[in-house]
């Protein structure tokens, strides 16, 4: 790119990002009840050690083997507990489950449904992850792109989200007790046909066990009245206001089917550079006291002090460490069902579909 | 000016024939003559003026006239113990001389601090000061210079003689390696004389802080092999040291009482009938007439036996010629066909060492005195006392005693302090 | 009680296992640790620690960047010993069995076995042999465990000894503690030149302070201690021979000192010296040269009145005549002979050693013949700074010497050397190869370490680090008699003697006399 340009681009940037009014908070939609910007509502996080346990959540997926019309991924759901700055050893629960999902396409009722059937990789997983056919048209519009037929691949991913939310409430009703945080890493809303009625029940095991649910997410895609991002307008704020770090400044509420929380954006250390959108469960966040909302939020914040990623819960570094499945894995995975497809004699069958997909692998290594 | 005259190892009452105990007497009493034509001022002897402690009583009454004789010349005659003079419990003839007042004894010592404090004897006309210590068997006089208090010593003033009967390890000939000797460094330090004896061969050797370490050598000869050094030319006799503070002259006096004539035979490559008439025969061509002869017989017969050549054949032989003793030397004389130890040494003692010390190990003792090297130079030092023969006068149970009681006294055994 | 886990293998190939270091597992450099099989275990040890993390180094450096400049004080790593680490590069020494037999490990330990550190129970198997030298204590890293470490004397001093090391790392310390192990044993017989008189504990403690020194330890000094020899050669026990090697001669000379052995015999020395003509045959220019010459080497001259004189008072025309004799009946005896040469230059000390060590040797070689070999005690002659006779450019220059051909042949007639020298690489390797024991203290110079790593009886290839983190007094024994190069620790001289000495008697004597 020439200096010229890149000035140009520059200045453009400039221009367009304005700044002297960041405007209010921007939904689009009615749900949401929003808590106008001022400088009274950033609450301080104190810096206290927490009494309360904070558990992290995260998931993770990667194709092991996919076509047009199938898609075998496999899955990763970890969890882990820390009190402020110490892990605490899970009694019960494996820290990890992996499950294969298959998702196969399936003509039926004049449309292709894709159904993703589970297949836990050790015996002790089994009743840890979701055991119903997950089943979604390829026409439903929570998995298409467009007005395209959803990819299969992304369909495929789903099942993971609903483990998320399973093993969430496992972890709630075995690990954890009265006062206790569950942080699941993203927000508490659903996209999925059905995704809701997966995570009321985790909500409700958590209302009875007065386990707080959170979730925290590392992106964000909401804007201010000013076309500002979010997240950059409250940071942009808080400088202005000259707000004391660690703080937490309460941004909207809202309770439908598929999403019931107060939603906040948080920094949690004075080193950080990155804010982040933190959601609490509505019914909670109702009938929270001051006290527990401090509570919440120093647990929350005294995890955060990690040098590596300093205002990032340390707790989900891990998770996303341990929940990830990373490509140079995919053999692993791949190569025992290749194997056993061969065994069958049907690997010359299978390979038809495969290639009849994308041939970008090919166009790889032939670049080299 | 003063003079004294060093003597050492006279060793009266070694030699057991008439001719050479006459001789040995005759060389002492030469010696002594000297020292009066001299006018000395005194005579020190640094051990073993006898053979043995208890020598025989003829030799000894022989010596024990002329050293009268000294004495009455006003010369005092100073002696310490040597190996073979030595006796642990003062019972040598050395202790009986020295109350009599006809010699003088300069070994007196206590143990103070530990350490060995020695007494110092003065002169009285010459006021030099002498300091001994006397030889033991087996080198054990080696203790009592390690403790020696040298500092005591060396502080003396005037002027000092030390006396002593042990070989010096740096001073001693190479055919001695393996004798008992002391390192000089045991020694004290700024005597103006070192009179030592013990080693049979003459040195004289300065070291720094030792000026003058003298070693006479025998006056006669007791050995075989100081006869055979004697035949060879080794000159015998004393030191006439002529001193003021400080010395002026070391000079040595040889005495001579006889000629020697040395004759040495290989019969290697011979049977023994061969080299028994070469050896007769040449030993006929040899003049050796009135003189003591020596005749040394090595190297291995290539057949017969080594008793073919009879001693006596050679001794009848040269006696028949005018030799007025004949001395063999046949320990290198060996045969194939009847080779038994072979044992390589060249006179009595150093054989009988040799075979000790290889045979001590077949030995099975528990006591670290007779293991190796220490058991070998027991059972040595022990043989000589079990040799020692009896005495004229003396009655069996008093040589039974006698003989029990030294070797008790070797063995550690006995009332030995 | 199960010993704590200092780590686990993670990945590696033979010769380079890598392990995780567990958080405070403090693995050293040098240190041995374990890897337990089926009913045995694996020694191993590591020579290579590396950091190891779960954060990118680019990271790494941004937040010590932070640290660094006072922001995020209260920042760190949380859980720093999951994500920061040591990985430890080992490699394997020794398999031990079931039944305790010992091999040369051929497969690698068992993947993400877990190690820990050695303990004495694993050392089991170093037991004390026969005519035992002690060379100190197994040493793990920088932890000295309880196991003594000895090597068969007979065998290790047979095939010879070499200790590189350089300045101040203990190489005088280690050869005084070998020395006091073996003094009473009268199957060793062990020729000392000591170019510092370190050995005899003139000042201070030393081997007279053995109980039996008395018996077994004779010390040669030009200023003898009382109670000591003074070292005096006679000029006699000197033959052409023993020049060898030591001090060049021209072809002329050397003819020349034919000439007079053959007509002088033992006084060949003397009568060069005083000038002692024989006619043509000898250029009265070759005579100069050679008077000067051992002037220098001996320090012999004659003075104004004529008297034969030495300057350092070491070489005699009249006393010494029994000094060799006595030291190579000794060193035949089993004892040990100490030589003082601080005080002499260093051709006249090699000379010396020369004439006592070829005696020795070429004693042992009849004895070889007639068969009596056998019964003899092994000899050894300890020579510092050993590139003097053993350097590749001293014996091109020079041809062979006394101790290069102990160096090559000594073997056969029980006859050794104990070489010390800073500059192994000065060496040649025929000669290397044929020293099988090398105790390796420290030694900065890396052409150093490499020199003494490719002539080691083990697999050294590893250890650079090793050898060069080696501290005062640490070292490794790489010998043919021991399993694995050992790593030890040897004691502090004063130490061990106090440990070791017993007290005297003291009795009032009684004197005789």
């Amino acid at each position: 790119m020439s200096a010229e340009i890149s000035k140009r681009i520059a200045e453009f940037l400039d221009l367009k990002i304005e700044e002297d009014d960041v405007g209010q908070p921007y939904f689009g939609n009615p749900d949401y009840e929003l808590l106008p910007f001022a400088p009274a509502n950033f609450v301080p996080i104190k810096d206290v050690e927490p009494n309360i346990r904070t558990a992290f959540v995260d998931g993770g997926n990667q194709e092991i083997l996919g076509a047009p019309n199938f898609s075998a991924q496999i899955n990763r759901i970890y969890f882990n507990i820390f009190k402020g700055r110490d892990r605490i050893l899970p009694k019960f629960l494996p820290r990890r489950i992996e499950f294969y999902s298959v998702t196969m396409s399936d003509f039926r009722n004049g449309e292709i449904f894709y159904d993703t059937r589970v297949f836990p990789l050790k015996f002790e997983f089994e009743g840890l992850v979701p055991d119903q056919l997950l089943s979604f048209s390829s026409l439903d519009r929570t998995v298409t792109l467009g007005n395209q037929r959803a990819d299969i691949k992304h369909v495929a991913s789903v099942p993971r989200r609903f483990a998320e939310w399973e093993f969430a409430k496992h972890v709630i009703e075995n690990e954890l007790e009265k006062g206790d945080m569950i942080v699941h890493d993203g927000s508490l809303q659903t996209s999925f046909t059905d995704e809701h009625t997966c995570l009321t029940r985790a909500f409700e095991t958590t209302m009875e066990k007065r386990v707080i649910f959170a979730g925290i997410s590392k992106t964000s895609t909401l804007f201010t009245t000013a076309g500002l991002s979010l997240l950059g307008a409250v940071q942009k704020l808080a400088e202005d206001y000259k707000v004391k770090s660690p703080w937490c400044l309460p941004i909207a509420k809202v309770a439908n089917v598929k999403h019931n929380a107060f939603i906040y954006v948080v920094k949690l250390h004075e080193s950080a550079k990155y804010v982040f959108r933190f959601e609490i469960y509505g019914e909670q966040a109702r009938r929270m006291s001051e006290e527990d909302f401090c509570t919440v939020t120093s647990a929350l914040a005294s995890n955060s002090k990690d040098i590596s990623f300093p205002g990032y819960p340390y707790g989900l570094i891990d998770a996303d460490s341990f929940a990830r499945v990373s490509g140079d894995e995919v053999d692993k995975y791949q190569v025992p069902l290749v194997s056993e497809i061969s065994k069958l004699g049907k690997w010359k069958k299978v390979s038809r579909h495969i290639c009849s997909g994308d041939a970008h692998s090919m166009l790889d290594v032939l670049k080299g | 000016m003063f003079k004294f005259a060093h003597f050492a190892d006279c060793h009266i009452g070694a030699n057991r024939g008439p001719v050479l105990e006459k001789l040995e007497l005759a060389a002492f009493s030469k010696a002594m003559d000297v020292c009066m034509q001299e006018k000395v001022d005194f005579v020190l002897i640094a051990g073993d003026l006898f053979h043995a402690n208890l020598p025989d009583m003829y030799v000894a009454n022989e010596a024990v006239k002329k050293m009268r004789e000294v004495r009455d010349a006003g010369i005092p005659i100073y002696v310490i113990y040597g190996s073979h003079d030595y006796s642990p419990n003062g019972t040598s003839i050395i202790d009986i001389l020295d109350s009599t007042g006809l010699i003088k004894k300069i070994v007196k010592g206590e143990d103070v601090d530990g350490k060995l404090r020695l007494a110092v004897f003065t002169d009285l006309k010459t006021r030099a000061k002498l300091v001994g210590i006397s030889g033991r068997k087996a080198g054990l006089e080696r203790n009592y210079f390690e403790m020696l208090d040298r500092e005591f010593l060396e502080k003396e003033e005037g002027f000092k003689i030390f006396a002593f009967h042990s070989a010096i390890s740096e001073l001693k000939p190479e055919f001695l390696a393996q004798m008992e000797s002391i390192p000089m460094s045991l020694l004290p330090k700024g005597f103006d004389y070192y009179a030592s004896g013990h080693v049979h061969r003459r040195t004289e050797a300065g070291f720094a802080g030792y000026e003058r370490v003298v070693f006479p050598g025998v006056l006669f000869g007791g050995y075989s092999r100081d006869l055979e050094d004697s035949a060879k030319g080794e000159k015998r006799g004393f030191y006439l040291v002529s001193f003021d503070e400080k010395v002026e002259e070391v000079k040595f006096m040889e005495v001579s009482v006889c000629d020697f004539e040395y004759f040495e035979y290989d019969v290697s490559d011979k049977n023994s009938v061969q080299a028994k008439k070469d050896l007769l025969d040449k030993l006929r061509e040899i003049e050796a007439e009135n003189k003591i002869a020596v005749v040394k017989i090595k190297g291995e017969l290539s057949g017969g036996k080594t008793s073919d050549i009879s001693s006596s054949e050679i001794r009848d032989l040269l006696k028949e010629n005018g030799a007025l003793d004949v001395i063999i030397n046949r320990y290198g004389l060996i045969s194939r066909d009847y080779s038994s130890v072979r044992a390589m040494g060249e006179d009595v003692p150093a054989i009988e060492n040799r075979l000790l010390r290889e045979n001590i190990g077949a030995v099975k003792v528990s006591i670290e005195e007779l293991k190796a090297d220490k058991g070998a130079k027991l059972a040595q030092d022990l043989l000589k006392v079990l040799r020692q023969e009896q005495k004229l006068n003396e009655t069996k149970k008093d040589y039974v005693e006698r003989i029990q009681k030294h070797a008790l006294n070797t063995l550690g055994l006995g009332d030995e302090g | 009680m199960a010993l704590e886990v200092s780590g686990q293998i993670i990945a590696g190939k033979t010769g380079q296992i890598l392990a995780r270091e567990k958080a405070g597992g403090e693995i050293e450099i040098g240190d041995l640790l374990v890897a337990e099989e089926d009913g045995g275990y694996v020694i191993l040890q590591a020579y290579e620690l590396v950091y190891g993390s779960q954060v990118p180094q680019l990271v790494r450096e941004l937040l010590a960047g932070m640290k660094l400049e006072g922001m995020g004080a209260d920042l760190d790593f949380l859980e720093p010993q999951l994500r920061n680490y040591v990985i430890a590069q080992i490699k394997a020494l020794l398999r031990v069995g079931k039944n305790n037999e010992l091999k040369i490990p051929k497969t690698l330990p068992k993947f993400f076995s877990t190690i820990r550190h050695v303990a004495e129970k694993d050392l089991l198997f170093l037991t004390k042999p026969r005519s035992p030298v002690y060379l100190g204590k197994v040493r793990s890293g920088s932890k000295v465990l309880d196991v003594d470490v000895y090597v068969n004397g007979k065998d290790m001093l047979t095939h010879h000894v070499l200790i590189p090391a350089t300045t101040g790392r203990g190489k005088s310390n280690l050869v005084k503690v070998m020395l006091w192990s073996v003094l009473a044993q009268d199957c060793l017989g062990i020729l000392v030149l000591d170019p510092h008189d370190e050995y005899y504990g003139r000042h201070g403690k030393g081997l007279k302070d053995h109980s039996t020194a008395k018996q077994n330890l004779l010390y040669y000094s030009t200023n003898p201690v009382p109670g000591t020899n003074t070292l005096v050669i006679n000029l006699r026990s000197i033959l052409p021979s023993h020049f060898q090697g030591i001090v060049e001669f021209t072809d002329a000379q050397h003819d020349a000192i034919s000439l007079y052995y053959n007509r002088f015999r033992d006084q060949w020395i003397e009568n060069i010296v005083r000038g002692t003509d024989i006619g043509d045959a000898v250029a009265p220019r070759t005579l100069e040269v050679l008077k000067r010459k051992f002037d220098n080497v001996l320090g012999v001259y004659i003075d104004d009145s004529g008297d034969f004189q030495c300057r350092s008072g070491v070489f005699s025309d009249t006393a010494g005549l029994a000094t060799t004799r006595e030291i190579t009946k000794a060193l035949e005896d089993g004892k040990k002979v100490i030589i003082d040469t601080s005080r002499l230059l260093d051709e006249a000390e090699l000379l010396i050693g020369s004439i006592i060590s070829g005696g020795i040797f070429h004693r042992y070689q009849s004895y070889k013949s007639e068969g009596t070999l056998e019964e003899k005690p092994v000899v050894s002659v300890v020579i510092e700074e050993a590139p003097r006779v053993l350097g590749a450019e001293v014996l091109a220059a020079r041809g062979d010497n006394i101790y290069s051909t102990i160096a090559r042949e000594g073997r056969k007639f029980k006859v050794g050397l104990i070489a010390i020298t800073q500059l192994v690489s000065l060496i040649p390797r025929t000669i290397l190869a044929n020293m099988n024991t090398k105790i390796i203290l420290g030694n900065e110079l890396v052409a150093e370490r490499q020199a003494v790593m490719e002539s080691a009886a083990q697999d050294l290839s590893s250890d650079d680090r090793t050898i060069a983190s080696l501290d005062k007094g640490e070292a490794i024994v790489s010998s043919n008699f021991t399993r694995f190069a050992v790593p030890i620790q040897i004691p502090l001289f004063e130490k061990y003697v106090e440990e070791n000495v017993q007290p005297k008697e003291k009795n009032k004597t009684v004197f005789v006399g």
